[in-house]
């Protein structure tokens, strides 16, 4: 037997069954305006349809004393993309199913409530589970919302056994009113399927996990066509499945069908990645008194990051995201959740903090938050309590990180010398005059493609990374060839070319000139005289686009004060683009 | 003679290495200690191409340089030169903040560039040449800055490459003239390439003939200078 091979630990997975509908209800209990709204409308279809009223109020009331179940007597559903998610369990009763339309469920059930999904919503509510899962074993792994598992040996062995365990997380959970069914079994896909079967879940005995999936039916597999296929193939049960030879199975049905494989024959398809607690790798910093400026907190942030990574560094992981919480003098709290990845630099994340600052003090809210969205690519709905602005009327009193979804950390090369030291103290100078002037003003030039001087620079905000905005590896035909103006206006000066007799230089469609240019003026300047030039060069670029099409005709001239000048003539107008000084 | 004082200005930088910056080669013979002395204030009053040939050296050998006030600045001249644009920060529009924001730079790179929007009162230079002395950088002044360590600008120049309607801009020869205070007061001169054919610094023949008159005018003004 191969270490691949090996049984899986003992896994106990705690169920909660229909947590869409619970969390949903758990909500209207709460108060929440968007499902509290729905179950009125919900009320006027039971009046219509002649029942009482008061079972819905008995049922809202019954949710608020935290009876959470899904037994209550209102028949609800919840719904994404039009199908039915999940349901109640009277619901159930009417001949609800998931995976239906939402008319259809009404037909089965006309008085049938329809609250869509929201799986920030489920998450939320779950923690209160986890948090009851989490007095029994600190490591608790949730692979989606409603459904916990955790390592079983240690707790079992504290517990005086697993059906022990297993009976005393029930009556905790029953406790604080979550309804559940726990399964332990060898491995975590064996375990959820333990906790299905029966009423309330079932402990299979070590060893005994490959003889239970046996008789579990093909569609217990997750994928819905490998169960489609196996059954149209005349293999009804896992047992049936796992007896073909590993190899035959990873040849016919390719990687998934291997995975489906090993998960049927009771083995491990990855390795159980448990669940720190944060708080062990969170880190906070205290101002007393309350700092009313933004720059002093940024500062902070960086050495807090840099704590935060070091703390991450030291168990070899990773967050995906950082959520930055920031308390004011006043009470007030902003709490936004950034992407991070493992790419962050303790730098970049004081920057989040200053976004999220910008945002919070300055009250536009709206901005920020789209601001967010781009840096962040996710950014989470934690900006609820964001809205309340406190303008400049109270100091920041804490800032807190706080890593979230800790993943491995594969690593990353670093520098072999010293490097990092100095560009750690660029980096602080950058940030400072970025405090000072704003985030776009302090720049790092990226050379990119592009044909006139202005497009060849990118400039990128320091600490952002951006891709050029043209690829510079492209030839660039009928670029301004070496060497470079020194001065690039960013903004075209207007000028005025003529020729000897003193008439403006015009150049033809098939690109010749008029005359030769025999005087440059940039503005209003004086004109001077041309002792030197060369052109036209001609430039059509986006022609294929009329709103973005270009056409325009190069120069280059040497005036007598022996300067030169980059001159370009588009739409019969003359523009001063650079100059070679 | 020409080729033993610079041998001897070479061992001298060698010995004060930690005091100054590298230059570019070419450039070494137009400063006494063979390249930018830590804080001290080098002014180029053309400004342009010559002040981005000056931060070129130290910027190769892996200092930061950060720009502030020129927007205009053709970073892919700068890279012509020789100046690293990984390297580079710029800041286009500091305003009124301007000493606030090359002070707070000074901590950072080694090399600032600046173009002070007019004569910047007393009190004003004072404050940035004190941060400049303890951060030990250089700040090179597109302008004029009274009391400058040193002072470079271009006596003449001519393109060449360019005729009546053909060719192009090939490459600029360049007289560069310097002086300066205390041990700077010894008047150097150079000709270069600047920009050469491939947009990089190179020495260039003394170039006595086919100048145009102003360029003749602008070196006996020169000259004028340094006398006094």
């Amino acid at each position: 037997m191969s270490v691949a091979d090996r049984r899986p630990p003992r896994v106990l997975v705690v169920w909660c069954p229909d947590w869409p509908v619970v969390a949903a209800r758990a909500d209207v209990a709460a108060g929440a305006d968007v499902a509290a709204g729905r179950v009125d409308v919900a009320l006027g279809a039971d009046v219509a349809a002649g029942r009482a009223d008061v079972a819905l109020g008995a049922d809202v009331a019954a949710g608020t004393g935290g009876q959470a179940g899904a037994n209550g007597t209102v028949p609800l559903a919840v719904l994404a993309a039009g199908r039915v998610v999940a349901c109640s369990e009277s619901a159930r009763e009417d001949g609800v199913r998931r995976g239906q339309r939402a008319r259809e469920a009404q037909y089965h059930c006309p008085d049938l409530v329809a609250v869509p999904r929201d799986e920030g919503r489920e998450a939320r509510v779950f923690e209160q589970v986890l948090a009851v899962v989490e007095e029994f074993c600190p490591r608790v792994e949730v692979p989606r919302p409603g459904l916990c598992a955790l390592g079983a040996r240690g707790p079992a062995r504290y517990f005086g056994g697993e059906d022990a365990l297993a009976g005393q997380l029930a009556a905790a959970m029953a406790e604080h009113g979550f309804a559940c069914r726990i399964g332990i079994a060898d491995g975590l896909f064996a375990a959820e399927l333990a906790a299905r079967a029966g009423h309330s879940g079932m402990v299979v005995p070590s060893g005994g996990t490959p003889r239970f999936l046996a008789a579990q039916p093909v569609t217990a597999l997750e994928s819905a066509e490998m169960a489609d296929l196996l059954t149209r193939l005349g293999l009804r049960t896992l047992g049936e499945f796992a007896a073909l030879p590993a190899a035959s199975a990873a040849d016919r049905f390719g990687a998934a069908g291997a995975v489906a494989h090993r998960l049927a024959r009771g083995l491990e398809p990855r390795p159980l990645a448990t669940r720190v607690p944060p708080a062990a790798l969170s880190v906070a910093m205290e101002f007393d008194p309350p700092a009313p400026q933004a720059e002093p907190v940024i500062f902070a942030a960086k050495g807090l990051a840099e704590q935060m990574h070091a703390g991450l560094r030291d168990r070899g992981l990773a967050c995906v995201r950082v959520e930055v919480a920031v308390t004011g003098s006043d009470g007030g709290e902003s709490v936004r959740l950034w992407r991070h990845d493992g790419l962050l630099s303790a730098l970049a994340v004081a920057e989040r903090v200053r976004w999220q600052l910008d945002g919070w003090r300055g009250g536009r809210t709206g901005d920020a938050t789209s601001e967010a969205g781009d840096a962040a690519g996710e950014a989470s709905d934690a900006t609820g309590e964001v809205g309340e602005t406190t303008g400049d009327a109270g100091g920041i009193t804490m800032l807190r990180l706080v890593p979230d979804q800790l993943v491995r950390d594969h690593g990353r090369q670093l520098g072999l010398w010293g490097e990092d030291q100095a560009e750690d103290r660029v980096a602080r100078a950058a940030i400072r005059v970025q405090a000072m002037l704003g985030h776009e003003e302090v720049t790092h030039p990226v050379i990119s493609g592009g044909r006139s001087p202005a497009e060849q620079v990118t400039l990128v905000p320091f600490g952002d990374a951006r891709p050029p905005r043209l690829p510079p590896d492209r030839p660039w035909p009928g670029s301004i060839p070496v060497p470079a103006p020194a001065t690039v206006y960013p903004d075209p000066l207007p000028a005025r070319v003529t020729d000897a007799s003193d008439t403006p230089v015009t150049v033809t469609g098939r690109a010749c000139v008029s005359a030769a240019p025999a005087r440059l003026a940039a503005g209003p300047g004086p004109p001077l005289p041309v002792i030197a030039w060369a052109g036209p060069w001609p430039v059509t670029e986006w022609w294929w686009e009329p709103e973005k099409a270009r056409r325009r005709a190069r120069f280059q001239m040497v005036t007598d004060d022996e300067n030169a000048w980059l001159v370009t003539l588009e739409d019969g107008r003359w523009f001063i683009e650079a100059s070679y000084d | 003679m020409q080729a033993g004082i610079s041998q001897v200005v070479v061992a001298s930088a060698a010995q004060a290495q930690d005091r100054v910056l590298p230059v570019l080669s070419v450039l070494r013979d137009l400063f006494p200690q063979g390249g930018l002395q830590r804080g001290s204030v080098v002014a180029v009053p053309g400004g342009g191409l010559l002040s981005l040939a000056i931060a070129a050296g130290a910027s190769a050998a892996g200092a930061w340089c950060a720009v502030v006030g020129q927007p205009e600045l053709g970073v892919r001249a700068a890279a012509g030169v020789g100046v690293d644009p990984g390297r580079m920060l710029l800041v286009g529009a500091p305003g009124e903040r301007w000493p606030q924001v090359t002070a707070a730079l000074l901590d950072g790179c080694e090399l600032v560039l600046i173009c002070p929007p007019a004569q910047p009162a007393p009190h004003v230079k004072r404050h940035v040449e004190a941060t400049l002395r303890r951060a030990g950088g250089v700040l090179v002044v597109a302008g004029d800055w009274a009391g400058a360590q040193a002072r470079l600008w271009v006596a003449s120049q001519q393109w060449a490459g360019m005729g009546q309607g053909h060719g192009r801009l090939m490459g600029r020869r360049v007289h560069v003239l310097a002086t300066g205070r205390g041990a700077a007061t010894r008047p150097a001169q150079r000709w270069l390439w600047l920009p050469g054919l491939d947009g990089g610094v190179a020495a260039a023949d003394p170039g006595i003939g086919g100048l145009a008159a102003p360029a003749l005018d602008d070196t006996e003004q020169a000259m004028a200078v340094i006398a006094g």
